[in-house]
Protein backbone atom coordinates (compact mmCIF):
# COMPACT_ATOMS: atom_id res chain seq x y z
CA UNK A 1 0.00 0.00 0.00
CA UNK A 2 0.99 3.54 -0.77
CA UNK A 3 1.30 6.26 2.34
CA UNK A 4 0.54 9.84 1.95
CA UNK A 5 4.58 10.19 1.93
CA UNK A 6 4.57 7.84 -0.85
CA UNK A 7 1.82 9.17 -2.99
CA UNK A 8 3.87 12.96 -2.38
CA UNK A 9 6.96 11.75 -3.62
CA UNK A 10 5.68 10.10 -6.76
CA UNK A 11 3.73 13.02 -7.55
CA UNK A 12 7.16 15.14 -6.70
CA UNK A 13 9.35 12.64 -8.64
CA UNK A 14 7.62 11.66 -12.01
CA UNK A 15 8.02 15.33 -13.60
CA UNK A 16 11.29 16.92 -12.19
CA UNK A 17 14.11 14.69 -10.76
CA UNK A 18 16.77 16.94 -9.49
CA UNK A 19 20.36 17.35 -11.91
CA UNK A 20 22.09 18.20 -8.79
CA UNK A 21 25.43 16.35 -6.55
CA UNK A 22 22.32 15.03 -4.03
CA UNK A 23 19.25 14.73 -5.51
CA UNK A 24 17.56 12.64 -3.15
CA UNK A 25 18.48 15.47 -0.49
CA UNK A 26 16.40 17.88 -2.40
CA UNK A 27 13.98 15.58 -2.90
CA UNK A 28 13.35 15.18 0.89
CA UNK A 29 13.71 18.28 1.84
CA UNK A 30 10.86 19.16 -0.47
CA UNK A 31 8.39 16.63 0.95
CA UNK A 32 9.63 16.91 4.83
CA UNK A 33 11.99 13.56 4.93
CA UNK A 34 15.71 12.75 5.18
CA UNK A 35 17.20 11.72 1.43
CA UNK A 36 17.96 8.40 3.37
CA UNK A 37 14.69 8.20 3.62
CA UNK A 38 13.47 9.31 0.09
CA UNK A 39 16.04 6.77 -1.63
CA UNK A 40 14.46 4.26 0.59
CA UNK A 41 11.05 4.47 -0.70
CA UNK A 42 11.98 4.97 -4.34
CA UNK A 43 14.05 1.59 -3.56
CA UNK A 44 10.67 0.10 -1.97
CA UNK A 45 8.79 1.94 -4.54
CA UNK A 46 10.70 -0.24 -7.53
CA UNK A 47 11.58 -3.44 -5.80
CA UNK A 48 7.26 -3.66 -5.63
CA UNK A 49 6.85 -2.67 -9.28
CA UNK A 50 5.06 0.57 -8.46
CA UNK A 51 7.76 2.67 -10.63
CA UNK A 52 9.19 1.06 -13.59
CA UNK A 53 12.78 3.54 -13.64
CA UNK A 54 14.11 6.38 -12.13
CA UNK A 55 16.33 8.62 -14.40
CA UNK A 56 16.29 10.35 -17.68
CA UNK A 57 13.62 9.42 -20.74
CA UNK A 58 15.10 10.86 -23.96
CA UNK A 59 13.85 12.19 -27.22
CA UNK A 60 14.62 9.79 -29.38
CA UNK A 61 13.81 12.06 -32.56
CA UNK A 62 16.08 14.91 -31.22
CA UNK A 63 19.25 12.04 -31.15
CA UNK A 64 18.45 10.61 -34.48
CA UNK A 65 16.04 7.85 -33.73
CA UNK A 66 13.00 6.63 -35.28
CA UNK A 67 9.95 4.82 -34.03
CA UNK A 68 6.85 3.39 -35.18
CA UNK A 69 4.00 1.26 -34.07
CA UNK A 70 3.64 -1.78 -36.14
CA UNK A 71 0.34 -4.17 -36.19
CA UNK A 72 -0.35 -7.57 -37.89
CA UNK A 73 -3.01 -9.90 -37.67
CA UNK A 74 -1.61 -13.47 -36.76
CA UNK A 75 -3.60 -16.72 -36.70
CA UNK A 76 -3.55 -18.15 -32.72
CA UNK A 77 -1.68 -21.07 -33.28
CA UNK A 78 1.60 -18.91 -34.67
CA UNK A 79 1.07 -16.65 -32.05
CA UNK A 80 3.89 -17.44 -29.54
CA UNK A 81 6.02 -18.54 -32.27
CA UNK A 82 5.57 -14.99 -34.13
CA UNK A 83 5.98 -12.96 -30.66
CA UNK A 84 8.75 -14.44 -30.04
CA UNK A 85 10.76 -13.75 -33.56
CA UNK A 86 9.31 -10.66 -32.99
CA UNK A 87 10.92 -10.02 -29.46
CA UNK A 88 13.71 -11.09 -29.81
CA UNK A 89 15.17 -8.04 -32.34
CA UNK A 90 16.17 -5.66 -29.56
CA UNK A 91 14.78 -2.94 -31.77
CA UNK A 92 11.26 -3.58 -30.39
CA UNK A 93 10.72 -2.25 -26.99
CA UNK A 94 7.06 -3.54 -27.05
CA UNK A 95 5.27 -6.34 -27.59
CA UNK A 96 1.43 -7.01 -27.17
CA UNK A 97 -1.48 -9.58 -27.56
CA UNK A 98 -4.72 -7.65 -28.22
CA UNK A 99 -8.51 -8.19 -28.52
CA UNK A 100 -9.49 -8.03 -32.21
CA UNK A 101 -7.88 -7.99 -35.42
CA UNK A 102 -4.99 -7.50 -36.41
CA UNK A 103 -3.98 -9.05 -32.54
CA UNK A 104 0.17 -8.38 -32.49
CA UNK A 105 1.31 -4.70 -31.97
CA UNK A 106 4.46 -3.97 -31.24
CA UNK A 107 7.22 -0.83 -31.30
CA UNK A 108 10.10 -0.93 -33.30
CA UNK A 109 12.73 2.31 -32.58
CA UNK A 110 15.68 2.17 -34.77
CA UNK A 111 18.73 4.75 -36.37
CA UNK A 112 16.44 4.92 -39.86
CA UNK A 113 13.34 4.70 -41.78
CA UNK A 114 14.83 2.56 -44.02
CA UNK A 115 16.34 0.11 -40.81
CA UNK A 116 12.52 0.10 -39.67
CA UNK A 117 12.02 -1.12 -43.35
CA UNK A 118 14.42 -3.54 -42.83
CA UNK A 119 13.52 -5.07 -39.61
CA UNK A 120 9.85 -5.90 -40.99
CA UNK A 121 10.75 -7.29 -43.89
CA UNK A 122 12.57 -9.63 -41.80
CA UNK A 123 9.60 -10.05 -39.34
CA UNK A 124 8.14 -10.68 -42.46
CA UNK A 125 10.29 -13.28 -43.58
CA UNK A 126 11.02 -15.77 -40.91
CA UNK A 127 6.83 -15.28 -40.10
CA UNK A 128 5.55 -15.81 -43.25
CA UNK A 129 3.19 -13.55 -42.35
CA UNK A 130 2.21 -10.28 -44.07
CA UNK A 131 0.92 -7.37 -44.31
CA UNK A 132 2.41 -6.30 -41.27
CA UNK A 133 1.33 -2.62 -40.91
CA UNK A 134 3.74 0.19 -40.30
CA UNK A 135 1.53 3.34 -38.78
CA UNK A 136 4.09 5.61 -38.53
CA UNK A 137 3.11 8.55 -36.43
CA UNK A 138 2.19 11.71 -38.33
CA UNK A 139 1.30 13.33 -35.59
CA UNK A 140 2.66 13.08 -31.68
CA UNK A 141 0.41 14.97 -29.45
CA UNK A 142 1.55 13.49 -25.93
CA UNK A 143 4.69 11.21 -25.05
CA UNK A 144 4.38 11.74 -21.21
CA UNK A 145 3.33 8.91 -18.28
CA UNK A 146 2.17 11.50 -15.42
CA UNK A 147 -0.90 10.83 -13.83
CA UNK A 148 -1.58 12.07 -10.17
CA UNK A 149 -1.71 9.78 -8.01
CA UNK A 150 -3.70 9.68 -4.73
CA UNK A 151 -6.93 10.87 -6.70
CA UNK B 1 25.56 14.39 -31.26
CA UNK B 2 28.69 15.28 -29.59
CA UNK B 3 30.96 12.17 -28.79
CA UNK B 4 30.89 13.26 -24.95
CA UNK B 5 27.32 13.27 -24.87
CA UNK B 6 26.93 10.31 -26.65
CA UNK B 7 29.01 9.08 -23.74
CA UNK B 8 26.62 10.34 -21.05
CA UNK B 9 23.82 9.23 -22.72
CA UNK B 10 24.89 5.71 -22.64
CA UNK B 11 26.16 6.11 -18.81
CA UNK B 12 23.02 7.60 -17.93
CA UNK B 13 21.02 4.88 -19.28
CA UNK B 14 22.21 3.00 -16.61
CA UNK B 15 19.04 2.49 -14.29
CA UNK B 16 21.17 1.15 -10.92
CA UNK B 17 22.97 4.51 -10.88
CA UNK B 18 19.51 6.23 -9.56
CA UNK B 19 19.13 3.83 -6.92
CA UNK B 20 22.29 5.20 -5.44
CA UNK B 21 22.36 8.11 -2.98
CA UNK B 22 24.42 10.09 -5.59
CA UNK B 23 23.67 9.40 -9.06
CA UNK B 24 25.60 11.75 -10.75
CA UNK B 25 29.02 11.27 -8.94
CA UNK B 26 28.58 7.02 -9.74
CA UNK B 27 28.27 8.75 -13.67
CA UNK B 28 31.03 10.77 -12.81
CA UNK B 29 33.30 7.87 -11.28
CA UNK B 30 32.38 5.27 -14.66
CA UNK B 31 33.08 8.16 -17.12
CA UNK B 32 36.19 9.53 -15.32
CA UNK B 33 34.91 12.78 -15.91
CA UNK B 34 34.52 16.09 -13.03
CA UNK B 35 31.25 15.76 -11.86
CA UNK B 36 30.38 19.05 -12.84
CA UNK B 37 30.52 18.32 -16.31
CA UNK B 38 28.19 15.69 -15.76
CA UNK B 39 26.12 18.04 -14.19
CA UNK B 40 26.23 20.57 -17.12
CA UNK B 41 25.80 18.72 -19.86
CA UNK B 42 22.87 16.79 -18.83
CA UNK B 43 21.32 20.05 -17.64
CA UNK B 44 22.13 21.15 -21.31
CA UNK B 45 20.66 17.85 -22.62
CA UNK B 46 17.71 18.56 -20.80
CA UNK B 47 17.22 22.29 -21.82
CA UNK B 48 18.12 21.14 -25.58
CA UNK B 49 15.19 18.25 -25.09
CA UNK B 50 17.36 15.35 -25.73
CA UNK B 51 16.17 14.83 -22.36
CA UNK B 52 12.97 14.49 -22.62
CA UNK B 53 12.59 14.69 -18.85
CA UNK B 54 14.60 13.61 -15.50
CA UNK B 55 12.29 11.67 -13.56
CA UNK B 56 10.16 8.23 -12.27
CA UNK B 57 7.66 5.87 -14.84
CA UNK B 58 5.31 4.61 -13.09
CA UNK B 59 4.08 1.19 -13.86
CA UNK B 60 0.29 2.50 -13.70
CA UNK B 61 -1.95 -0.81 -13.03
CA UNK B 62 0.88 -0.68 -9.58
CA UNK B 63 0.25 2.87 -9.19
CA UNK B 64 -3.75 2.09 -8.70
CA UNK B 65 -4.60 2.68 -12.16
CA UNK B 66 -6.02 -0.72 -12.88
CA UNK B 67 -7.54 -0.12 -16.12
CA UNK B 68 -5.43 0.74 -19.01
CA UNK B 69 -6.34 0.38 -22.19
CA UNK B 70 -5.54 1.16 -26.18
CA UNK B 71 -7.93 2.95 -27.39
CA UNK B 72 -8.61 4.24 -30.86
CA UNK B 73 -10.96 6.74 -32.19
CA UNK B 74 -12.64 7.27 -36.11
CA UNK B 75 -12.36 10.41 -37.28
CA UNK B 76 -12.73 12.58 -40.34
CA UNK B 77 -8.84 13.37 -41.52
CA UNK B 78 -9.74 16.81 -41.32
CA UNK B 79 -11.07 17.00 -37.70
CA UNK B 80 -7.95 14.37 -36.44
CA UNK B 81 -5.56 17.38 -35.52
CA UNK B 82 -8.21 19.15 -33.46
CA UNK B 83 -9.28 15.97 -31.81
CA UNK B 84 -6.69 14.75 -31.18
CA UNK B 85 -5.43 18.00 -29.56
CA UNK B 86 -8.35 17.29 -27.44
CA UNK B 87 -7.98 13.94 -26.40
CA UNK B 88 -4.32 15.03 -25.44
CA UNK B 89 -5.61 17.31 -22.90
CA UNK B 90 -6.95 14.79 -21.00
CA UNK B 91 -5.53 13.63 -17.83
CA UNK B 92 -5.88 10.25 -17.98
CA UNK B 93 -4.86 10.27 -21.40
CA UNK B 94 -0.70 9.66 -21.16
CA UNK B 95 -0.30 9.35 -25.38
CA UNK B 96 -1.86 10.43 -28.57
CA UNK B 97 -1.10 10.15 -32.06
CA UNK B 98 -2.32 10.43 -35.28
CA UNK B 99 -1.50 7.80 -37.63
CA UNK B 100 -2.64 5.98 -40.93
CA UNK B 101 -5.63 4.34 -40.88
CA UNK B 102 -5.70 1.02 -43.09
CA UNK B 103 -8.15 -1.74 -44.86
CA UNK B 104 -10.74 -3.23 -42.08
CA UNK B 105 -9.53 -1.01 -39.72
CA UNK B 106 -10.60 2.87 -40.24
CA UNK B 107 -9.36 4.00 -36.32
CA UNK B 108 -6.63 6.92 -36.49
CA UNK B 109 -6.37 8.57 -33.64
CA UNK B 110 -4.67 6.65 -30.78
CA UNK B 111 -4.67 7.24 -27.35
CA UNK B 112 -3.31 5.50 -24.07
CA UNK B 113 -5.69 5.81 -21.03
CA UNK B 114 -5.37 4.78 -17.72
CA UNK B 115 -8.55 4.57 -15.27
CA UNK B 116 -9.14 3.51 -11.98
CA UNK B 117 -11.50 0.96 -12.20
CA UNK B 118 -13.16 -0.79 -15.40
CA UNK B 119 -16.21 1.78 -14.42
CA UNK B 120 -13.68 5.10 -14.60
CA UNK B 121 -12.42 3.47 -17.19
CA UNK B 122 -16.27 3.66 -18.77
CA UNK B 123 -16.88 7.51 -17.79
CA UNK B 124 -13.23 8.12 -19.18
CA UNK B 125 -14.16 6.62 -22.27
CA UNK B 126 -17.45 8.60 -23.03
CA UNK B 127 -15.32 11.95 -21.72
CA UNK B 128 -12.98 11.29 -24.46
CA UNK B 129 -15.91 10.64 -26.79
CA UNK B 130 -17.58 13.65 -26.44
CA UNK B 131 -14.24 15.37 -26.79
CA UNK B 132 -12.88 13.33 -30.08
CA UNK B 133 -16.82 14.93 -31.31
CA UNK B 134 -17.20 11.10 -32.58
CA UNK B 135 -18.72 7.54 -30.50
CA UNK B 136 -16.73 5.45 -33.21
CA UNK B 137 -14.08 4.10 -31.32
CA UNK B 138 -12.20 0.63 -30.32
CA UNK B 139 -10.74 -0.62 -27.07
CA UNK B 140 -7.65 -3.00 -27.48
CA UNK B 141 -7.21 -4.29 -24.19
CA UNK B 142 -4.02 -5.87 -23.68
CA UNK B 143 -4.69 -9.77 -23.20
CA UNK B 144 -0.64 -10.53 -22.83
CA UNK B 145 2.57 -8.87 -22.59
CA UNK B 146 5.06 -10.68 -24.83
CA UNK B 147 7.55 -7.83 -23.86
CA UNK B 148 8.50 -4.12 -22.59
CA UNK B 149 11.49 -2.66 -22.85
CA UNK B 150 13.52 0.50 -22.47
CA UNK B 151 15.03 1.19 -25.62
CA UNK B 152 18.73 1.43 -25.64
CA UNK B 153 20.07 4.28 -27.37
CA UNK B 154 23.63 4.30 -28.65
CA UNK B 155 24.39 0.68 -27.59
CA UNK B 156 28.30 -0.13 -27.26
CA UNK B 157 28.10 -2.54 -29.75
CA UNK B 158 26.83 -0.86 -33.05
CA UNK B 159 30.23 1.61 -32.20
CA UNK B 160 32.70 1.71 -34.76
CA UNK B 161 35.88 0.48 -33.68
CA UNK B 162 38.33 3.10 -32.29
CA UNK B 163 35.40 6.05 -31.97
Amino acid sequence: MLDSIDKDLLNRIQGDFPISVDPYGDIGRSLGISGEEALGRVRRLIETGVLRKVGPFFDARKMGYTSTLCAMDVPEAQLEAVAAIISAYPQVTHNYLRAGHPNLWFTVIAESRERIDEILSGISKKSSISPIHNLNAMKMFKVKVDLKVGE
Amino acid sequence: MEPRDIELIRTLQREDIFLMPRPFEEAATILGWELEEVLGRAVALKEAGVIRRFGAALTPRNAGFKSNSMIVWQVDDCRAEEAGTRLSQHQRVSHCYIRPSFEGFPYNVYTMVHGNSPEDLKKIVADLSALAGTSSCRTLDSLKEYKKSSPVYFPKSLEPAGA
